[in-house]
């Protein structure tokens, strides 16, 4: 039982937990693979981060997962629009930097770079939406490279996070990401 | 009487037995310039010089080393191993052995044709590849001699084999321990790979009269709908053309051009194109799968690299005999090089044997269209092929479960139950969608736990496009000559034609085939002079537009502006890389002999080229672009590149990075990132287009050339990511650096960030990091500067 249904018959639940194996059969990096988590916790560390930073990519295309893209950025999280996802999100009134994605891996792991925005480095990153071997290669720099947390709310399983859902059908996968913005104290400027 | 190499023995004289090396050898040349022939340390400064600007970015793929006893050790987050070597350590030992694999590959390849060219034609024959006086750029650059006739290669190779040896010795456990320094060798092993690459190229093209810098090389079909399966049907798979162009004369000689079909898969196939233009090609790797399963070919030919290691198992299911001409690859068949040939024929029509290893080209030559002609009528009446019927179609995709192991297991991620859903339906139409993603790898039939062979599945559903993949491709025209140099160097260097673009490599593509056809035509529409090579060549054949024109139909193949070249097969990227050497020797007058360092900071710093590597998959492409980064050509992979595990980026924040001397006082100058990246992955062609237009950039561009790049940038970028770069101010120098149509609002935007603008004469009077100085001489080698040599 999880820990939202408890006492709530009438909620639908949500395990993000379950399917935690690498989504490419042949992923498995090593004896450190992320935890699996579930939203909540994944939102309360977004909401307590003091410097954030959400990274998504070009499998955003999809409406209702652009539609939480919105909502994070809204709620305060700068954004780091790596592929070609920027072109769904530069209308949008949102903290949105492009930057190529194996060069954000390579600037997160050296703690002199600035930053997207010019005002310092982070200390959470998020992800989700990037292609998933591209993402998964990406980030095993910074699992391997740098101390920065990793947390994958993806879709997929990733195993070079700290953290990570399992692999979810679309509409857990949406659920999930309402649930994280939900753990977001500007969760309503959406 | 003249005498020859070898031995002999003379009448009476007992037990005497005369051996000749070199006959009349002419006096060994002696290597001339500052790095002739350089060993592991010989060029490490310069690379040092790479590694301190493009920082190695490291994403392994394993946490763990398992290369000696001691472990596995777990090395995740940079732990030691028990040997000491940590993850950092690992990782670029790993891009060292990577680049080795590539380097010797070519290099055999070449050592293969060397030996059988020499003993064909002997050491003398002289080399011919167009109208050019620099025959053999890298071969100068780094050996520091001029070769005149084959036999002058065998130094040269001679060389790589023993620099390789040392380099592979580097790689033991309790050898090198530091990253740099194993980046170091494995940019000496992509610069050994270049040298590899232009010995085979070149001995080729002057033996076997390949075209010779011919911009007007003919075109050839190039698709697996273009052979007519009702003939027998022979094709070549791999990279070296000895043995097929043994089969290629015998039908030649006997005119059954028009009673079978020959064509080839991989780059062997450019090679037979080059050959005899009445040659076929089928297309990449990843057609090697779905052509032989569609039972089509009769005889299967294989040589060396991108051959698939379950061929012979894929063809003994649907009795196609397999010959093996090339140690590389003999797949435990019998020996019958010493048979005759219809006896071997015979034990392969009656199915007594799969395969045969068979050495002789000769027999090779002779047997291959006998075969075939036996081979092809009693395949046919059997109707062979691995594709079902349309009944048993119907019945596998109706036994999908949407388990989705098929898209966990597939290097795209493909959505294949979609398609077997719809397919239920009886719409194909995601099939074909999938058709040209898929590259034909077949880990889907492993994986499906239903028993769906999906590979066979796609391609069955597929047959309507298959039938129609026709495409044209202009058969590989060997070298840039110099006098196309001469004509478009000074353009490229002041950066007004806006870059070259080399698309080489392989079909791993994110995407689909169609992403190299777009890009291609998205940049060529703009100028930029699109050399290409090897399947990428292919690919960019296989599409047309409306008028049903590829774009070799439409865009001339001469070394200048808007036009499309392509090269040749694996080995003639050696030319691409070779043509930035000629710009600097032609163009500027630079020295090559034994002069590296000189030549690749020139053209680090002054020849906006660019390679794409949209689909590598191998350690070949690995290499080649490895070396290109020695020459400081940046290169772009796609996001599969990432696999690679090692990446050069430049930090642009960090301005300390990007100062570099003026050749003219030795004056410390801080420029532009440019090039940005040395190595670097895209995600999806919309990104990776706006960024090959960026990684143009020079600092040597003029106010004009910086302009026309600086407006292609700026409009790539709005295309495709609909957005202004951010970064595109720390590219202007001046107002003329400004693209005309746009910078009046640009200088505003400008002005926004803080430049002050004078608006009466419409100046930019602050701001940029540097002034345009047309003199300016941009190097990273203090010794070339002229204080320095005072």
């Amino acid at each position: 039982m999880t820990p939202k249904a408890s006492g709530k018959q009438e909620e639908k639940i949500i395990d993000t937990t379950r399917q935690a194996v690498p989504f490419n059969t042949g992923n498995i990096p090593g004896p450190k693979m992320a935890r699996a988590v579930m939203p909540a916790i994944s939102g309360k560390m977004l909401a307590k981060a003091k410097r954030p930073i959400l990274i998504v990519g070009s499998e955003i295309d999809d409406p209702d997962v652009l539609e939480r893209v919105v909502a994070l950025g809204k709620a305060g999280i700068q954004i780091a629009s790596v592929g070609d996802s920027y072109k769904y999100l530069g209308d949008k009134g949102l903290d949105a930097h492009y930057v190529n994605m194996h060069a954000l891996a390579s600037y997160l792991c050296d703690p002199e770079w600035p930053g997207l925005d010019g005002k310092g480095g982070y200390d959470l990153v998020v992800f989700f939406g990037i292609t998933y071997y591209y993402a998964s290669q990406a980030i095993s720099a910074l699992k391997n490279f740098s101390r920065m947390k990793v947390i994958s709310i993806d879709k997929y399983y990733h195993p070079n996070a700290d953290m990570s859902f399992g692999n979810l059908r679309k509409d857990v996968f949406i659920e999930a990401l309402d649930e994280v913005i939900e753990q977001l104290p500007n969760k309503n400027s959406r | 009487m003249t005498l020859k190499k070898g031995s002999f023995i003379i009448e009476e004289l007992e037990n005497v037995q005369i051996n000749i090396g070199k006959v009349g050898a002419k006096e060994e040349e002696i290597p001339e310039g500052p790095t002739p022939r350089p060993e592991i340390i010989g060029l490490r400064n310069w690379d040092n010089c790479i590694i301190d600007r493009y920082n190695p970015v490291y994403t392994p793929t394993a946490d763990t080393c398992d290369y000696c006893t001691y472990g596995k050790c777990d090395l995740t987050g940079n732990k030691e191993g028990a040997c000491g070597i940590d993850l950092e350590g690992q990782s670029a030992r790993q891009a060292l052995l990577i680049s080795i694999m590539g380097s010797a590959c070519h290099s055999a390849h070449g050592r293969h044709l060397l030996n059988y060219l020499i003993k064909k034609y002997g050491e003398d024959f002289p080399i011919d590849v167009g109208p050019s006086n620099l025959k053999a750029p890298l071969t100068e650059t780094i050996m520091g001699i001029t070769p005149k006739t084959i036999g002058d290669f065998i130094p040269v190779l001679e060389y790589v084999e023993e620099q390789l040896t040392q380099l592979i010795a580097a790689t033991n456990t309790g050898q090198e321990g530091s990253s740099r320094d194993f980046e170091s060798k494995a940019l000496h092993a992509g610069m050994l790979d270049l040298l590899g690459m232009e010995v085979a190229d070149i001995i080729q093209i002057s033996c076997l009269g390949f075209p010779k810098s011919d911009e007007k090389a003919p075109l050839a079909e190039i698709g697996m709908g273009i052979l007519d399966p009702k003939k027998p049907v022979v094709i070549c798979v791999g990279h070296n053309i000895a043995a097929p162009a043994y089969i290629l004369d015998f039908m030649d000689k006997n005119g059954q051009f028009d009673k079978i079909e020959i064509a080839g898969l991989c780059c062997t196939a450019h090679d037979m194109t080059r050959y005899n233009k009445t040659a076929k090609i089928i297309g990449s790797m990843s057609k090697e799968l779905k052509y032989i399963r569609s039972g089509i070919p009769d005889v299967l030919v294989t040589d060396e690299q991108c051959v698939r290691a379950d061929i012979l198992k894929e063809a003994q299911k649907l009795h196609i005999p397999v010959i093996a001409t090339n140690e590389k690859i003999m797949y435990g068949l019998p020996d019958r090089t010493n048979d005759s040939v219809d006896a071997i024929i015979e034990d392969l029509v009656s199915g007594k044997q799969q395969g045969v290893l068979l050495l002789d080209f000769e027999k090779v030559g002779e047997l291959v269209p006998k075969l075939a002609m036996k081979m092809g009528p009693i395949r046919k009446a059997k109707g062979l092929t691995a594709l079902p019927d349309d009944k048993e179609f119907k019945l596998l995709v109706a036994k999908c479960t949407k388990c989705l192991q098929c898209t966990k297991d597939c290097p795209q991620s493909l959505p294949i139950s979609d398609a077997m859903a719809a397919a239920v339906n009886g719409d194909l139409s995601l099939f074909e969608i999938l058709h040209d993603k898929c590259v034909g790898c077949g880990r889907c039939d492993y994986s499906c736990p239903s028993g769906i062979p999906v590979l066979n599945v796609i391609e069955k559903a597929s047959q309507r496009v298959i039938r129609e993949e026709k495409g044209k491709m202009r058969i590989g025209r060997g070298q840039i000559g110099d006098p196309e140099i001469r004509e478009e160097g000074r353009n490229l260097v002041l950066g007004t034609t806006p870059g070259v673009l080399a698309f080489v490599g392989c079909g791993n593509y994110p995407d689909g085939t169609k992403d190299v056809y777009d890009i291609v035509e998205e940049m060529i529409q703009r100028s930029y002079i699109i050399i290409s090579s090897g399947c990428s060549a292919m690919d960019i054949g296989m599409f047309k537009d409306k008028d049903g024109k590829t774009l070799y139909e439409r865009y001339p193949g001469r070394f200048v502006k808007g036009n499309l070249l392509n090269t040749g097969s694996c080995v003639s990227n050696a030319h691409i890389a070779a043509t930035t050497i000629k710009v600097a020797s032609i163009f500027a007058g630079r020295k090559t002999k034994g002069n590296w360092e000189e030549i690749a900071d020139y053209v680090l710093n002054r020849v906006g080229a660019v390679g794409i590597a949209w689909g590598a998959y191998s350690q070949k492409a690995f290499a080649i672009g490895t070396g290109c980064n020695r020459l400081g050509i940046p290169v772009v992979v796609g996001p599969h590149g990432t696999k690679y595990r090692r990446a050069f980026i430049g930090k642009p924040y960090k301005k300390e990075n990007w100062n570099v001397l003026d050749g003219r006082d030795g004056s410390v100058v801080n420029v532009e990132p440019a090039p940005e990246h040395l190595m670097i992955t895209a995600e999806t062609k919309n990104e990776v287009m706006p960024l090959l237009a960026k990684l143009c950039f020079r600092p040597s561009d003029n106010s004009l050339g910086r302009a026309i790049k600086l407006t292609h940038y700026i409009e790539l970028s709005e295309k495709y990511m609909k957005k202004l770069p951010d970064d595109w101010h720390i590219y202007v120098r001046s107002e003329a650096d400004l693209p005309v149509a746009k910078r009046e609002p640009l200088m505003k935007l400008l002005e926004e960030k803080g430049w002050k603008i004078d608006w009466e004469k419409k100046k930019i009077i602050e701001g940029p990091l540097r002034k345009v100085d047309v003199s300016f001489q941009p190097t990273n080698v203090s010794r070339l500067c002229k204080e320095a040599k005072k």
